[in-house]
């Protein structure tokens, strides 16, 4: 009996070691290691804290800032008059060396920094040195589009939430790393993986899902924060009344050219249990108006993405913003700007909730987006309907003119607009800051039926077209009027975010490597850094002891081919 | 004794967990004529395997028996294969080594090659350095041989088992820019 144990220790050791060994590769790792011990001043973030993010002062408490998601620091210490002093902090260099889309969380300076893989850091924000690392052990089969990536974490009672590839939802101990629950989300055999950063409130845990590219049925789901026992399902695609109104236009006014007899025919052929595989990912954030217990997020496109006709119908709730409500999930209203998509020009770019003029000068709560089309679109939250939308941010050109086998041009490309980067709202100045892309396309369809949920199905393909030139845009709409305030252009197509604060800036960083900070009020370039790999994330700020800081990954980008990095650079006065 | 005959057991445990390339390896020896034992195979028109991503190598044996894919040598090969046999085959492949010999083709326009490549956003699926994710192939180190029949025959639709998404990209592209593509990417490291 004693040897036994004895040997099963020494067994055990020696397994470890092993294991270690055989499994040294980035993404097989599973255990956590404290490095050192955690700082004395993390607190856990309490409800109460949550509640007040979007006013915060001092930490970076949800990847967007707060529930209504505008990105906005209220301090002015770092300024448009001395920001053309700030220098680095400290560089953090991640275990993995790809594509990052992480906005980091700043609790009581304690910095939690996710990796494309998932992995997980803590750090302390002002030194740079690690207290934890989580890697995430990844199941055998993973399926996702445009990258490994992760947008970041939610913290919650003393807990940090991570979604994973492996469509997992991951609950860690935030002063140790030690993993206290984990769940399934959905089969990712069947498509679903997760990037999205998690959205904690009221004891739960929000998250969409990716997987319009496979065909899934997306959804957003609530998750219990202490047991990861699942509260509710919304599923962004209805089972019945998914054809929806047979919309002819676009939110507006274009005619998108739908054949709707035949889409007709086609449905009363084929029946509506397209459902199941007919997409609409939730690939960001959501918003909370804790006022009306309201979740506001959008919805991607439907699949395939390019071959519209054995999807018949509007293809609801795909390329809409839709509100739900907070305890339940049950549906309160949707908006869709495109229906039937067949140029996945969907809607990814988180929802923020602000307040815009409407038509008559009245003040009105709003949520708006962002939209790959180049619009932002400002809707009453209440009820959804579309106050206004922005003038066309990037070059549009030909749409919709559909999609043919030897490929049509239509302005703007496949990636937006505005992609998944999320904006950023100087309230004051009533601007809303959003990275664009300008990539000329061509649109090409391709007939495929469902292949399975374990393969890409586009339906087609979008291409580059070769001479014509691609760049960025970071544009400042006026949202109580849809006015193009100001705009800077850049070399390359803007991908990442915008971070706006108090001290009249604007942060967003450029594929060359390029972290650029603006005049919030004329888009005048003041600051430029170069990271050495593409700055395609989203920044944030915070203070520790009184000082303001400014955070951003390097890392690249898969989608765009962005030179990788694995560094996470924070900014300082002198 | 108890102690020496567990620890023994216990040592051989990280084995296991290998067991499904090992096991890949033995039921790899029929496979070795053209792809090589270690995936690197000899003749150009038979693809590299070394390092190739275990998903796509186990969903295109899959493919293969399953009729999705057709091809003379390879349907007969992959007729009988189980699941188990399918995934330990592709996980031994996916443990092996590029050794760097491919067949390359260097006479090409690469440039235009890399140009093409780059319009036609090869990179967002088969990923930087076209090194594969997922179900999506690894291209580096691929014969270029290969790779032009694969892209012509994606073309013409005598290839249908990735949903269409290849030939839509190459439809529109002449015979000769599939050659300066394929050309470029038998350069990938």
């Amino acid at each position: 009996m004693t040897s036994f144990k004895l040997g099963l220790m020494a067994g055990t050791a020696a397994l470890a070691v092993l294991g270690s060994s055989a499994l040294a590769q980035e993404v097989t790792g599973g255990n956590t290691d404290t490095t050192q011990a955690m700082s004395s001043n993390l607190r856990a973030v309490s409800q109460a804290r949550l509640d007040g993010a979007d006013t915060e002062k001092t930490d970076w408490l949800q990847v967007n800032g707060g529930y209504s998601q505008k990105r906005y620091f209220p301090s002015s210490q770092i300024n448009s008059s001395n920001v053309h002093q700030l220098k680095t902090s400290f560089i953090f260099q991640t275990a993995v060396l790809e594509s990052m889309e992480t906005a980091p969380l700043v609790v009581d300076g304690v910095m939690y920094i996710t990796t494309s893989y998932n992995h997980i850091h803590a750090i302390d924000a002002v030194s740079g040195k690690e207290f934890w690392h989580y890697k995430h052990a990844m199941g055998p089969v993973t399926v996702y589009c445009c990258g490994p990536n992760n947008r970041g974490v939610a913290a919650l009672d003393g807990k940090v939430f991570m979604a994973t590839l492996d469509a997992k939802l991951v609950a860690l101990d935030a002063k140790t790393g030690g993993k206290i629950w984990e769940t399934q989300i959905a089969d990712p055999e069947l498509g679903y993986s997760e990037t999205m950063a998690p959205v904690a409130v009221d004891g739960k845990i929000l998250i969409g899902t990716n997987g319009g590219e496979y065909g899934i049925r997306g959804f957003v789901k609530a998750y219990d924060a202490n047991s990861g026992k699942l509260a509710w399902t919304f599923h962004t695609i209805p089972e019945r009344g998914h054809e929806g109104v047979w919309a002819t236009h676009d939110s507006t006014g274009r005619d998108m050219h739908r054949n709707i007899a035949a889409e007709k025919k086609m449905l009363s052929k084929r029946g509506g249990d397209f459902y199941q595989t007919l997409g609409g990912g939730v690939w960001m954030s959501p918003a909370v108006d804790q006022d009306t217990d309201t979740v506001f997020f959008v919805v991607g496109n439907p699949s395939p993405d390019l071959y519209g006709d054995i999807r018949p119908g509007d293809n609801l709730y795909t390329n809409s913003m839709v509100a739900i409500d907070l305890n339940t999930g049950s549906y309160k209203w949707h908006h869709q700007y495109i229906a039937h998509d067949v140029w996945d020009l969907d809607a990814v770019s988180p929802v923020i909730l602000t307040e815009a003029k409407d038509k008559s000068g009245k003040m009105r709560k709003v949520a708006i987006h962002g939209g790959k089309t180049g619009h932002v679109y400002v809707h009453d939250r209440a009820t959804g309907e579309l106050v206004r939308f922005s003038d066309a941010m990037v070059p549009q050109d030909d749409m919709w003119v559909l999609p043919t086998a030897e490929g049509t041009r239509m302005l703007p490309g496949a990636n937006g607009g505005v992609e998944w980067s999320p904006m950023a709202v100087n309230e004051d100045l009533g601007l809303a800051y959003a990275a664009n892309l300008h990539q000329p396309m061509t649109y090409h369809v391709e007939a495929a039926e469902y292949p399975g949920g374990d393969k890409l199905w586009l339906g087609g393909a979008f291409k580059v077209i070769p001479g014509e030139a691609s760049w960025g845009r970071l544009s400042a709409v006026d949202i109580n009027s849809g006015k193009i305030a100001w705009e800077a252009d850049t070399d390359q197509p803007l991908m990442g975010g915008v971070l706006a604060t108090a001290g009249n800036l604007v942060f967003t960083g450029e594929g060359n490597g390029s972290f650029n900070a603006y005049d919030a009020t004329t888009g005048a370039k003041l600051w430029s850094f170069q990271a050495g790999a593409g700055v395609n994330a989203p920044a944030v700020s915070y203070m520790v002891n009184g000082k303001q800081y400014i955070a951003v990954a390097a890392g690249g980008n898969n989608q765009l081919n962005f030179k990788r990095g694995n560094n996470v650079i924070v900014f300082e006065l002198p | 004794m108890n102690f020496k005959k567990l620890l023994v057991v216990l040592l051989c445990l990280p084995l296991t967990v290998l067991a499904d390339a090992e096991a890949g390896r033995e039921k790899a020896q029929i496979c070795a004529a053209c792809h090589g034992i270690d995936g690197n195979s000899i003749s150009p028109q038979y693809p590299n395997l070394s390092g190739q991503t275990a998903r796509y190598i186990y969903l295109q044996l899959k493919d293969f028996k399953r009729g999705r894919r057709n091809d003379p040598l390879m349907s007969p090969m992959a007729a009988n294969l189980s699941k188990q046999d399918m995934n330990d085959l592709a996980d031994w492949y996916a443990s092996q080594t590029y050794n760097g010999q491919n067949s390359k083709k260097i006479d090409a326009d690469l440039g235009k090659g890399k140009k093409l490549a780059d319009a036609a956003l090869c990179t967002m699926c088969h990923a930087g350095g076209f090194t594969g994710q997922n179900e999506i192939p690894r291209l580096a180190g691929q014969h270029y041989e290969y790779l032009i029949k694969q892209l012509k025959d994606f073309k013409v639709k005598h290839r249908t088992n990735d949903a269409g998404n290849m030939t839509a990209v190459v439809r529109t592209i002449p015979d000769e820019d599939l050659e300066d593509i394929a050309a470029y990417i038998s350069t990938q490291q």
